[in-house]
């Protein structure tokens, strides 16, 4: 077990609606998520002294948004970063809280990921319509290959060609999550779909079809991070941060092909030092989340992640089984796939609502913690939600992990 | 059908780590990093030191601009302009023939095929060319199959 296992824990959650286009600020989403969390929390604004936030030069900061909502904060920064942040930023949290820097934290992400700038560099309306490359794009848009499906999808053919895997392994993580969005309210895309539909999508990026890629929108999320003698007097129970791993990294960069093997993730890496911290197996994980900017994210991480051996996620994930209800619940609220992108803040948030047996779906009393758990009324909590592992993905060569737990655990 | 990508609609701004290298594409050289200390050789050219040895005494090596297609994927959806008249078109990651070392490191580098996607396989033999730019100050390599090879594999929708 780690030192700090247990020791904090999150107790807010909070988000924009998933938008696009939002037709606002990055500052207004922020103020609006930010305020939000707090609220689900209950805590007020003398409870919050720490602010901290991620972004790729596409966003407003901490020092504007605590201003703005009339917080004097003992601590801020924003770091540069997508993907992956989120758990490293609750991992600085507890390290700050530790030291005595600040007592209670929020830590937000707010992009217009749809209207403003959107990944790959493409401009709002479509195609870049001339290119300037300059840095590491000096040795990629030169031969038409800037976007991260384009990239992540060098790694995923290598990977078909390695292991045997097919695209219908694609397929179970897509219709799995958007099952999930199925019966989450809030989600952008909820028509269920089949391993068919996913099959016929058409042609992104070979191997990616549409159904391969998650969404693009305007939204602003946060979670707030405090130590666990205060989580006992607020809103909701705690939920407990077990341990993780931060922005592990491999030895070569995400731009080094030239790594021996291509789909040999930063996972690999972290796995055995969260569930150390943490003091658990895989066996006692009852649900994941698993970062899904595409579907070969997810499918790579759970293999990275020690679920399943090398070159088994194919297989891993046949016949259902990231669905819930079946042994590996993932990204319940249906994650970048299917509900939206908030460069995965939202796959905390859903977690922890899970693990509160709160999860917001259809069931009148899930307020209260009860549910139908009847998915044909749109139940989506999953049954005795105890611990979760939440698996981050920045590039190949860069992940963090969140091992959580609530009160029932 | 060639693939054809529209330069014009492209801007290329060479740093002073990499100038010798688009110099050495003018001239229809194909040049990736060498280490001066330990000889150890990469790709992109934009990495300032070298990650065997951290050595920041670098130079180049001319290759033969002859590889071995180690993955690729196919773009429908085109993102740069410059690519809109292009797709389908195929960007693979290739494997150099004489950049492989003791240590079994190899260097990889990646680049737009010229062939289209029925014609490639990761295994297949190709090699380096040079394509003429809108800017007299750029060229820019592409490859094309070469020769045929056993052991290929070929995605299948």
């Amino acid at each position: 077990m780690g030192a700090l296992t247990d020791k904090y824990c999150i107790v807010g959650v909070g988000e924009t609606p998933q938008m696009r286009p939002s037709n606002r600020t990055t500052l207004s989403m922020a103020c609006e998520a930010v305020t939000k969390a707090m609220m689900d929390a209950g805590l007020a604004a003398s409870d919050i002294d720490g602010m901290t936030s991620y972004q790729v030069a596409d966003s407003t900061s901490s020092a504007h948004v605590a201003t703005a909502l009339g917080l004097r904060l003992n601590y801020c920064l924003d770091i540069f970063g997508g993907g992956s942040s989120t758990e490293a930023l609750v991992a600085h949290a507890i390290g700050l809280i530790e030291a005595g820097y600040a007592k209670t934290i929020v830590c937000f992400r707010s992009m217009n990921g749809r209207s403003g700038r959107r990944m790959g560099g493409q401009i709002p309306g479509g195609p870049i319509p001339v290119a300037t490359a300059m840095d590491d794009n000096q040795f990629n848009m030169g031969w038409g290959w800037t976007t991260p499906a384009q990239r992540f999808g060098m790694s995923a053919m290598r990977y078909l060609r390695d292991t045997g895997c097919t695209t219908k392994a694609f397929a179970e993580i897509a219709v799995a999550h958007r099952y999930h969005a199925s019966l989450n309210p809030k989600a952008r895309l909820r028509s269920p779909i089949t391993i068919d539909d996913h099959q016929r999508s058409r042609w992104v990026v070979k191997p990616f079809r549409l159904l391969d890629c998650c969404q693009e929108t305007d939204v602003a999320a946060a979670i707030i991070v405090t130590s666990r003698e205060r989580a006992y007097d607020l809103r909701h129970p705690p939920v407990f941060i077990m341990g993780g791993y931060a922005r592990t990294m491999t030895e070569a960069p995400q731009w080094n092909y030239s790594r021996p093997v291509l789909h040999y993730v930063a996972g690999n890496y972290g796995w055995k030092r969260a569930f150390g911290m943490a003091g658990i197996s895989h066996s006692d994980v009852d649900f994941v989340s698993c970062y899904d900017a595409f579907t070969f994210t997810t499918l790579i991480q759970l293999e990275a992640n020690g679920f399943c051996g090398p070159g088994e996620a194919g297989e891993f994930v046949k016949g259902g089984r990231l669905q819930i209800d079946h042994e590996l619940p993932s990204n319940l609220s249906g994650g970048h796939l299917s509900e939206g992108y908030t460069h995965g803040v939202q796959m905390v948030i859903e977690n922890v609502r899970q693990l509160r047996h709160r999860a917001d779906d259809a069931c009148p009393e899930w307020r209260e913690g009860r549910h139908t758990y009847d998915r044909s009324k749109g139940c989506r909590q999953v049954k005795n939600a105890r611990i979760c592992c939440g698996m981050a993905w920045g590039w190949e060569n860069m992940a963090s992990c969140l091992i959580l737990r609530g009160i029932a655990a | 059908m060639p693939v054809t990508i529209d330069y014009s609609k492209l801007r290329i701004i060479p740093d002073p780590d990499t100038r010798e290298w688009w110099d050495a594409t003018r001239q229809h050289k194909y040049l990736v990093r060498r280490c001066n200390r330990c000889g150890h050789k990469w790709f992109p050219p934009n990495i300032p030191a070298c990650s065997k040895c951290m050595s920041m005494e670098i130079g180049w090596f001319e290759t033969a601009g002859k590889g071995v297609i180690h993955s690729y994927v196919v773009v429908v959806q085109p993102i740069v302009g410059a690519f809109v008249g292009a797709v389908p078109y195929v960007v693979a990651v290739i494997e150099l023939d004489d950049c492989k070392e003791e240590d079994g490191s190899v260097t990889r580098v990646a680049g737009v095929l010229t062939n289209d996607e029925t014609e490639v396989a990761i295994g297949l033999p190709c090699e380096v060319l040079f394509e003429a730019t809108n800017d007299p100050k750029i060229v820019m390599p592409r490859w094309r199959v070469s020769g045929s090879a056993e052991n290929t594999w070929k995605f299948s929708e």
